[in-house]
């Protein structure tokens, strides 16, 4: 079974047709690549992904893991094991990365009838995965994004993936903005991840990251379809040539 | 006349006998004149400057009564969680008015620290309370706190002596037991730190049962030169009594106060905190919360006087508003002609969780000097959708994820709550308020 098909997708934000027939399969244990011009639709699939509402679904399916994903509230989406790295992350005054992320996977553990961690335990676990991204101590106890760098939100949003070990990891350009110590962290921690259980769809507009993760396919998001597909050698065409090459295949 | 003031003048004359410090001239002339202050300010109305957002009906149309006071048959059990942990504080617990020593617990307090009932301070050595009578702060519209100055029954006297230092807290329990019949209780706390003293005064008041009542409170804090003291003051009665309250600060030179409010019960509360700072480089940090839901009606005011040059004055209120609820925060800054190098900040933030709540935040700056850094802010916001979705995105619910964003509004004035003990107790009263659980 795969982890993520996408049949003839089509989503509108506001009214305006956004994805026009997106098709996808993500097997598992594959990382996919994304990549596209600004504005193409990437993060509006991202986050209709996630669920998010104002991404209207006017035709078209998704199943993650044989079951209808469009049909599950957002949380319902986490708490099976989607996880979304957002391109944008929120900040959350006076709600620390720790108290949120013990929320998030005890409901994750109620939701699939698992034991709660209990306090000691996922402090330990937390403490664990921070230090694998090169975290300091602090960085857990303070507010969820709040006065970080573009970079540090990037490695929050990892460090959150590496703590919730989803099935499904979306990661919206978590590569935008970091330094190239933290990228090879990032990509070490993407590659954690990478086992037959699993998959990885990757957004992102550089190669350098996907140099270090080697994913399974590359493909283009263009005109709100996905109209070509490859593998990492597209990704060099796409850096060496840019976009203009394809605005023929994408109308 | 208004049947409350009836009552009270009544109460006056009936009781005057009994009431502490009947024999002691100074005290019964105070009493018999704020009465007479009482009779002709009257009750406040919405016609009253800084009363048109309160609801003033009730005053006149629930009849309270006067209760002989004390408690029948209470365990301590029953006080448990509205005490910060036992062996941790110092506490003084009042009951329906008066002071119920079986319930409280003085135990080690330091040499030249004086703790004890107002009502026997009254009637022992009268003396003693002559020179705080009439230290109020407050200027018109105080018909209320003139009713509280005419019959007080009881009440906290605190007294440090200079250089004294109160290791642990010092609460007091103001808790009314609900009866068929409304009662009015009226206590008056005095709270005096001599020179260099330091101390953590928690006030709370709370309900034991559901009912209505009236709480017609009032609280004088001097702080002498270079004293500190953390007020802390938390307003948890039944979602059904009124309670009506003011703390009176005055401070002299160097003395820094920090004066916490946190307003989470009643259909109807309001608190009134007024500053003189009276010496160079006296400051005050007033910190404020009201968490509301239903039809509750919530005010926090404050009245920061700058008396002297050279100092400060740090203000933080915010306000949580669910439901039908309706918050009023009004913040005078008064600084006189003449005066200068002030320093004063004050913000305040609110957050609206239904679009039935309202909320009316007016600052107030009345500043006749030129000399003078002054700041102040007002925001009003309901929880950020962007912020719910990434919660959800977590595999947080609705619900779970708008109650970490509320708790996340307030945790920073929470966070300023020290020692832990004190901080985890407020916390927990505030759960049980439910809007932050
Ligand atoms: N709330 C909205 N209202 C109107 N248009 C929107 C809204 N959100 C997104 N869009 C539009 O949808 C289109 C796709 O946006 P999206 O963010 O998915 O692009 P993207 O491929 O992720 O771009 P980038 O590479 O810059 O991140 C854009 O034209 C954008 O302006
Ligand atoms: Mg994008």
């Amino acid at each position: 079974m795969n982890i993520l098909e996408i049949r003839n997708l089509h989503v509108s934000v506001q009214r305006k047709p956004i994805l026009c027939g997106v098709e996808l399969a993500l097997q598992p244990g594959e990382i996919h690549a994304i990549m596209g011009p600004n504005g193409s639709g990437k993060s509006t699939l991202a986050n209709l992904l996630a669920g998010r509402e104002e991404c209207q679904v006017t035709a078209g399916e998704v199943f993650y893991q044989g079951l209808d994903l469009l049909s599950l509230a957002p949380e319902e989406r986490a708490r099976a094991g989607v996880f979304l790295g957002f391109q944008h992350p929120v900040e959350i005054p006076g709600v620390s990365t720790a108290r949120l992320l013990k929320e998030a996977f005890n409901a994750r553990q109620r939701y699939r009838r698992l034991p709660e961690m209990d306090a000691i335990a996922f402090r330990d676990h937390l403490g664990a995965q921070a230090g694998k991204l090169g975290l300091p101590a602090d960085w857990l106890l303070r507010p969820v994004n709040v006065g970080f760098s573009g970079g540090e939100k990037k490695r929050n949003e990892l460090l959150q993936m590496l703590v919730l070990e989803p099935h499904l990891a979306i990661l919206d350009e978590i590569d935008s903005g970091l330094d190239i110590d933290a990228l090879a962290l990032v990509a070490e921690g993407i590659n954690a991840l990478r086992d037959p259980g699993r998959a990885t769809l990757l957004i992102t507009h550089y190669p350098r990251l996907l140099d270090r993760v080697a994913p399974d396919r590359v493909h283009v998001l263009m005109g709100g379809r996905i109209i070509v597909s490859g593998d990492m050698a597209l990704a060099r065409e796409l850096e060496r040539q840019g976009y203009g090459w394809l605005e023929e295949v994408a109308t | 006349m208004n049947a409350l003031l009836q009552v009270c003048q009544q109460q006056l004359l009936a009781a005057d006998a009994q009431l502490p410090g009947h024999d002691a001239l100074s005290i019964r002339r105070f009493r018999q004149e704020a009465m007479q202050r009482a009779l002709q300010t009257g009750l406040p109305t919405q016609q009253m400057e800084h009363w048109k957002y309160t609801p003033t009906r009730w005053l006149t149309e629930s009849a309270y009564a006067f209760h002989a006071g004390g408690c029948v048959g209470l365990d301590p059990e029953d006080l448990k969680a509205l005490l910060v942990a036992r062996g941790q504080v110092h506490h003084l617990v009042f009951v329906n008015g008066l002071l119920s020593l079986p319930l409280s617990g003085l135990d080690g307090l330091p040499a030249g620290v004086q703790v004890e009932s107002m009502a026997r301070l009254a009637r022992e050595s009268p003396e003693a309370l002559e020179p705080w009578l009439g230290s109020d702060v407050t200027g018109a519209d105080q018909g209320l706190a003139a009713l509280n100055q005419a019959l007080w029954p009881d009440g906290a006297f605190v007294r440090l002596a200079s250089g004294v230092q109160l290791s642990q807290p010092l609460q007091l329990l103001f808790l009314t037991t609900s009866f068929r019949e409304p009662i009015v209780t009226l206590p008056w706390s005095v709270v005096i730190l001599g020179e260099g003293a330091r101390a953590q005064v928690i006030e709370s008041y709370a309900t034991l049962g559901q009912g209505d009542h009236f709480t017609n409170a009032r609280t004088t804090l001097v702080l002498g030169q270079g004293a500190q003291l953390d007020h802390l003051l938390l307003l948890a009665e039944s979602d059904r009594a009124h309670h009506v309250g003011s703390v009176q600060a005055t401070q002299l030179g160097a003395s820094r106060l920090a004066a916490r409010v946190f307003a989470v019960g009643g259909a109807l509360t309001r608190h009134e905190l007024h500053v003189a700072l009276a010496g160079a480089e006296a400051e005050c940090h007033p910190d404020g919360l009201f968490v509301a839901g239903g039809r509750q009606h919530l005010e926090l005011h404050s009245w920061i006087h700058h008396l002297h040059s050279h100092t400060r004055s740090q203000q933080w209120f915010k306000g949580v508003l669910d439901g039908e609820a309706r918050g009023v925060f009004n913040g005078v800054v008064r600084v006189p002609q003449g005066v200068r190098e002030i320093q004063a900040r004050q913000q305040t933030d609110n957050l609206l969780l239904s679009d039935r709540a309202e909320i009316a935040a007016k600052p107030q700056l009345e500043i006749h000097s030129d000399a003078v850094q002054c700041h102040h802010g007002a925001t009003v916001g309901s929880l950020d959708a962007e912020a719910i979705f990434y919660l959800r995105s977590r595999g947080l619910d609705e619900e779970c994820a708008r109650k970490l964003l509320v708790q996340g509004f307030i945790d920073v004035l929470l966070q300023r709550v020290q020692p832990a003990v004190v901080r985890e107790w407020i916390a927990r009263r505030l759960n049980s308020g439910e809007v932050a659980s």
